[in-house]
């Protein structure tokens, strides 16, 4: 199967004023369509700068990243726009939703700058919303939710176009055990659903969902795991 | 949800900010505004009392040099008059095509006559015109001028021993003194000043005029224009415009309008500034929302657009409101600037509304254009 996600000698280094940190060097592996892959390691191991590079958010200063096809650092800055709202869906640790926007328009915001009409957008995200169990909240402002559903209402804007891959960094991470196991039900509802699925987590009870673990460590790959085949995997067996 | 929405929505969200950015544009409008109204009227009204101060073209006969001598010896000269204006004259300058922007047609008679048994150039002009023609002159007395009365210039007085009330005998006949000029530093204070009819019977020669004094209404007046206009009414006339006149009132109106542009520049600029620096801070703040957005896919165009349109909705605005407030303003001060009949002037509210938006939309510009350029990864790592 052609990789969805391919990272080659991948190096990113930070510096200035003669000092250079390095956050990944020489990374190399393929993600396939369809996985489910939690990126682990200690702080500083480079699992979100892993992640910002593959969201299209930065070019590595090393390497290549080709994702669903598109070489990233042979696209100009408005390609990786495109990219990122097209290919990409994010989800952050501390959901980053616009405050004075309602739930609904907040899963519209990536459609901002697209020429459809008011209504479709809307009842595309009525729909998302009531697939994350937001049903009858869309007018709420995120002051008005809890932090389980505003992380939802993330989750749906990530969705809104719907992107073959999702990525995740700490989705969990300010949720309580209880309402982070809902939100990691709806990355393997989706998951399910045919999403490629990267989670940058501390949590060890998604390895249990995920399908392959990669451990960041240094900036480099400590252990690349198969957890578990895939759906189409396991019936070839 | 589209760009104009979410750019409308965040301008609700921060009511105090939009309010502060456009306070400066709406200030510094509504002060433009208000100057260039006040500084047009003041100019219209500075014109009407500078024209209403004196003439401004003077039409006398025309005369020539006649050089006297016998042999290599100069015996002087004289001036040989070929024409001789009369009353019926001031009818022929009062018809040229620019008429209406004549505001006066004042005949002057100028003749030496016996005043009490001294010899005193007697000065003549229509009683009943005379503040038109001197309206500076402070009179000690009455400052009417009926049909057998004299005004005396200060020196004329202090020759004749006279004041007010007294009599002044010329011509067999006597002349009540009706006031007496103080001093102007000019000719007029060694005359006698009566009604040009009296001064003609006086000089024997009825209907005569020594020169009109013509004063035109000048505010972008051709007073070439008039003159050469004149000059084909009377083609013996020599007709001069008294340039410096015209030349000093355009100056002091020119000054005005100078004044007036260069403190609107100033307050102007300092409102641009404050666009400026209100949407910089904005944009600092506004990181982590730009990173959010540019993670969701939104190009630098859009975010650009973003701040663009709400900079530009507080901006057109505040210098709409800022536009009212001048008109209004200036239109309330006005009597205290001496404008006795004030009215709106709407050219500076259409230019003052266009030039806030504009400076608005110009001082939103590099704050736009940085947060456009903000990489992802800095606005990201805001988050």
């Amino acid at each position: 199967m052609e990789p969805v996600i391919h990272l080659n000698d991948v190096s990113m280094a930070y510096g200035c004023n003669g000092t250079r940190a390095t956050a990944l060097a020489r990374i190399s592996f393929d993600i396939r369509q369809g996985e489910y892959v939690v990126i682990t390691g200690e702080s500083g191991a480079g699992k979100s700068t892993l992640l910002t590079i593959l969201g299209g958010l930065q070019v590595p200063t090393e390497g290549v990243v080709r994702i669903g096809g598109a070489d990233l650092s042979s696209l100009p800055a408005d390609g990786l726009a495109d990219f990122r709202r097209e290919t990409i869906g994010f989800v952050f640790q501390s959901y980053h939703l616009l405050p004075y926007l309602t739930a609904r328009e907040n899963v519209m915001v990536p459609m901002s700058q697209e020429r459809i009409p008011p209504r479709e957008k809307e009842e595309r995200a009525n729909d998302l919303l009531a697939s994350v169990g937001l049903a009858g909240k869309e007018d709420r402002l995120p002051s008005q939710l809890s932090g389980g559903e505003s992380q939802r209402v993330a989750i749906a804007r990530a969705l809104i176009h719907d992107p073959p891959v999702l990525l995740a960094d700490e989705p969990t991470g300010n949720l309580d055990s209880a309402t982070g196991e809902q939100i990691l039900d709806l990355f393997s509802e989706w998951h399910g659903r045919g999403k490629t699925v990267l989670m940058v987590t501390h949590n060890k009870a998604n390895l249990f969902r995920a399908t392959r673990s990669i451990r960041l460590r240094d900036g480099q790959v400590e252990e690349d795991r198969l957890l578990r085949l895939l759906p189409a995997e396991s019936a070839a067996v | 949800m589209n760009i104009r929405k979410l750019a409308w929505k965040n301008l609700l969200r921060r009511k105090s900010r939009a309010v502060f950015t456009g306070l400066g544009i709406f200030l510094g409008i509504a002060t433009f505004v208000a100057i260039s109204s006040i500084t047009s009227q003041m100019e219209g009204a500075s014109q009407d009392q500078l024209d209403r101060f004196g003439a401004n073209i003077v039409v006398s006969p025309r005369t020539e040099k006649l050089s006297l001598g016998f042999g290599d010896i100069a015996l002087g000269g004289t001036e040989v008059t070929h024409f001789r204006l009369t009353m019926a004259d001031k009818d022929r300058i009062a018809s040229i095509h620019h008429k209406a922007r004549i505001r006066s047609i004042v005949p002057i008679l100028m003749t030496g006559v016996d005043a009490s048994g001294k010899n005193l150039v007697w000065m003549g002009l229509p009683g009943t015109e005379m503040a038109i023609a001197r309206p500076w002159w402070k009179i000690q007395g009455g400052a009417m001028l009926t049909r057998g009365e004299v005004l005396l210039g200060a020196e004329a007085a202090f020759a004749l021993d006279k004041g007010s009330g007294g009599t002044v005998t010329a011509g067999n006949r006597r002349y009540r003194v009706a006031g007496v000029l103080q001093p102007t530093g000019e000719k007029e204070d060694g005359m006698v000043i009566a009604d040009i009819a009296d001064v003609q019977a006086l000089a024997k020669k009825p209907g005569a005029v020594t020169y009109f004094e013509v004063a035109a209404l000048c505010k972008d007046c051709p007073v070439e224009e008039i003159v050469a206009q004149i000059g084909q009414a009377l083609p013996g006339a020599r007709v001069s415009a008294i340039r410096q006149v015209v030349e000093s009132r355009k100056a002091a109106v020119d000054q005005l309008r100078r004044l007036g542009f260069g403190v609107s520049a100033i307050v102007l600029l300092i409102g641009g500034l404050m666009v400026l620096v209100t949407v910089m801070s904005g944009v600092q703040e506004r990181t982590r929302e730009i990173g959010v957005l540019r993670a969701v896919g939104f190009r630098s165009r859009s975010i650009f657009s973003l701040l663009f349109l709400e900079t530009g909705w507080v901006s057109l605005l505040s210098s709409l409101l800022g536009a009212g407030a001048g008109i209004a303003v200036a239109y309330l001060a006005s009597p205290a600037f001496g404008i006795d009949h004030p009215s709106v002037v709407f050219s500076p509210a259409i230019f003052g509304a266009v030039a806030g938006l504009s400076l608005g939309l110009i001082g939103a510009i590099p704050p736009a254009r940085r947060a456009a350029a903000l990489s992802p990864t800095e606005a990201i790592r805001s988050l």
